[in-house]
């Protein structure tokens, strides 16, 4: 059964931290740049998070997430470098076309934020289960009704999926046109959403009462079948990355 | 013997709903007893049962008259949760019964568990006990919604009995199984019997319920029309009036006139293979 998770079971020491430790670390690599505000620290920051993939043996991943994002980047570079509000420093001319230093630099540090952005949720998205990140949300207070409703939302859409092309399959085999021009398509979506809502509603129905029997709504405190296993190495991260934000906000007031 | 489900004068009728589901239903079920609640569709098979644990009138809000006291609880004055720990209930579709929040089958069994609050050793123990008992060993680590019709419904009675409740209720569990996964199911339900458990179970499956039942109440239009003995409900002449088929050997047996010493009618093959031997001898 397919789920919604980017999730790539490894061996490692990012693997093996818990997923609040692994929330706060990349919460705070992305947040710093920003806090900051300069080339350099956003650099520092991707240089760790490209490391903290090299460790989870994950880092082939993002590649193609970065390359199926260079149209937006080389655009980037052609507006900010020809039309940033800044602009002062030629760099140089293509033809009739002038880049200026100033735009460079602006699209330069957009890219590397970016760049940041993306590989610190890939720490976190890649190396971590999202029903143990759920989970450990609903250790610290987080309703398990909200984390009841996040953990299978991930199963329940690739099911719905399912279900849809088992009723297009149905409509198909009484004549129906599914395929070819864009505007049969949409055609053919249309008589489909009447049996997949109503299958929805009467499964989402059925699937409230079966939790209720089985105590979903019990208003004591629930117990876990996993124990929660805190790493040895989650309270220096903790502390690190806690030094790390304190530092960046210090760096912003006084410089 | 004290009954360990008592249904008194029950009516009830869903909010939007034009006639009574249910009409002055009363009944008893004694502890270690299996019921067989058969009769047609729009019989109220499936709002009794959800009245034995409470859904109705909790989940289901409609206007409920009359009285189900499950296990020594009456099911007004406490709530479904509270219920689940003396009423269980197996719904008909064993898809819609996977939480969809848990990735292996271990993990949906102790579901319930986690929600009252066991201790872990405890929750581990009692999901390896139910495991064993349902024959999951081998999907133990697989994904709920990876099993077959029958593996998943066994999922979903060993979920319900993990919370341990004395009295358990199917509401047509294997509607929607092809044959094997049915057999499972009645096999499931044969391990609930040797537990000592009372059981009620809606089922279309005249002939299932023939061989396992004790007693079976027969429904029409929210009404108790029969609650008897198989071979004395099975027997009735009015039974296809009524929206239900007999047994095969039953309406063979009939047009044979091959009844018991009581006048009635062999309800299993076993049953029916004995009168005719003894026929057969007699004459």
């Amino acid at each position: 059964m397919r789920t919604i998770s980017l999730y790539v079971e490894k061996e490692s020491f990012i693997h093996g931290l818990d997923p609040v430790t692994k929330l706060w670390l990349t919460a705070s690599l992305l947040i710093i740049p920003f806090i900051v505000g300069n080339i350099e620290s956003t650099l520092v920051c991707l240089g760790i998070n490209l490391a903290l993939l090299s460790v989870a043996r994950v880092i082939r991943r993002i590649f193609s997430i970065l390359a199926m994002s260079l149209v937006l980047i080389i655009t980037l570079f052609i507006i900010q470098g020809m039309f940033y509000g800044g602009n002062r420093t030629e760099a140089f001319a293509l033809g009739s076309l002038v880049f200026y230093r100033e735009g460079l630099r602006y699209a330069t540090l957009l890219t590397l934020r970016f760049f940041n952005i993306i590989s610190a949720s890939m720490v976190l998205i890649l190396t971590t289960r999202p029903s143990d990140l759920i989970e450990s949300l609903v250790r610290r207070g987080l309703s398990p009704r909200i984390g009841y409703v996040l953990a299978s939302v991930l199963q329940i859409i690739p099911m719905m999926i399912s279900n849809t092309s088992t009723i297009m399959d149905a409509q198909r085999s009484r004549g129906m046109e599914t395929e070819g021009r864009l505007v049969t398509r949409m055609k053919a979506y249309l008589p489909l959403m009447a049996p997949l809502v109503m299958s929805s509603l009467v499964a989402t129905q059925e699937r409230a009462m079966a939790l209720e029997v089985r105590a979903f709504g019990a208003r004591n405190p629930k117990t876990f079948l996993h124990e929660e296993i805190i790493s040895r190495h989650a309270l220096p991260i903790r502390v690190l990355t806690s030094l790390g934000l304190v530092a960046a906000v210090i760096w912003r007031v006084i410089l | 013997m004290k009954p360990e489900v008592m249904v008194q004068d029950l009516s009830y009728r869903y909010d939007d709903g034009e006639e009574k589901a249910l009409d002055g239903v009363s009944f008893e079920v004694y502890p270690g007893e299996f019921l067989g609640v058969v009769g047609p569709n729009k019989a109220g098979k499936s709002t009794l049962c959800q009245a034995l644990v409470g859904l109705v009138p909790h989940f289901f809000h409609g206007n409920m008259d009359g009285r189900v006291v499950a296990g020594g609880i009456d099911t007004r004055e406490t709530t479904v949760d509270e219920l689940s720990k003396t009423v269980g209930l197996v719904f008909q579709n064993p898809f819609t019964q996977v939480t969809g929040a848990k990735l292996t089958v271990y993990e949906e069994i102790a579901f319930g568990l986690e929600n009252i609050g066991l201790p872990r050793d405890e929750i581990t123990r009692r999901v390896d006990e139910m495991i064993a008992l349902f024959g999951l060993e081998h999907v133990r680590h697989h994904n709920p919604f990876e099993l077959s019709g029958g593996q998943m419904q066994r999922m979903a009675i060993a979920s319900i009995m993990a919370l341990r409740p004395r009295i358990v209720a199917l509401d047509e569990p294997t509607s929607q199984l092809d044959p094997q996964g049915s057999a499972e199911v009645f096999q499931a339900v044969a391990a609930l019997r040797n537990q000592g458990l009372t059981v009620i179970m809606a089922e279309q499956k005249v002939e299932k319920i023939a061989r396992y039942a004790d007693r079976v109440l027969l429904m029409h239009k929210g009404k108790v029309a029969a609650c008897d003995r198989p071979e004395v409900v099975f027997s009735r002449d009015n039974l296809l009036d009524l929206g239900i088929r007999p047994p095969a050997y039953t309406s063979v047996a009939r047009e044979l006139d091959l009844r018991r010493p009581d006048g009635t009618l062999p309800v299993t093959l076993d049953d029916a293979v004995a009168l005719l031997r003894n026929s057969s001898v007699n004459s």
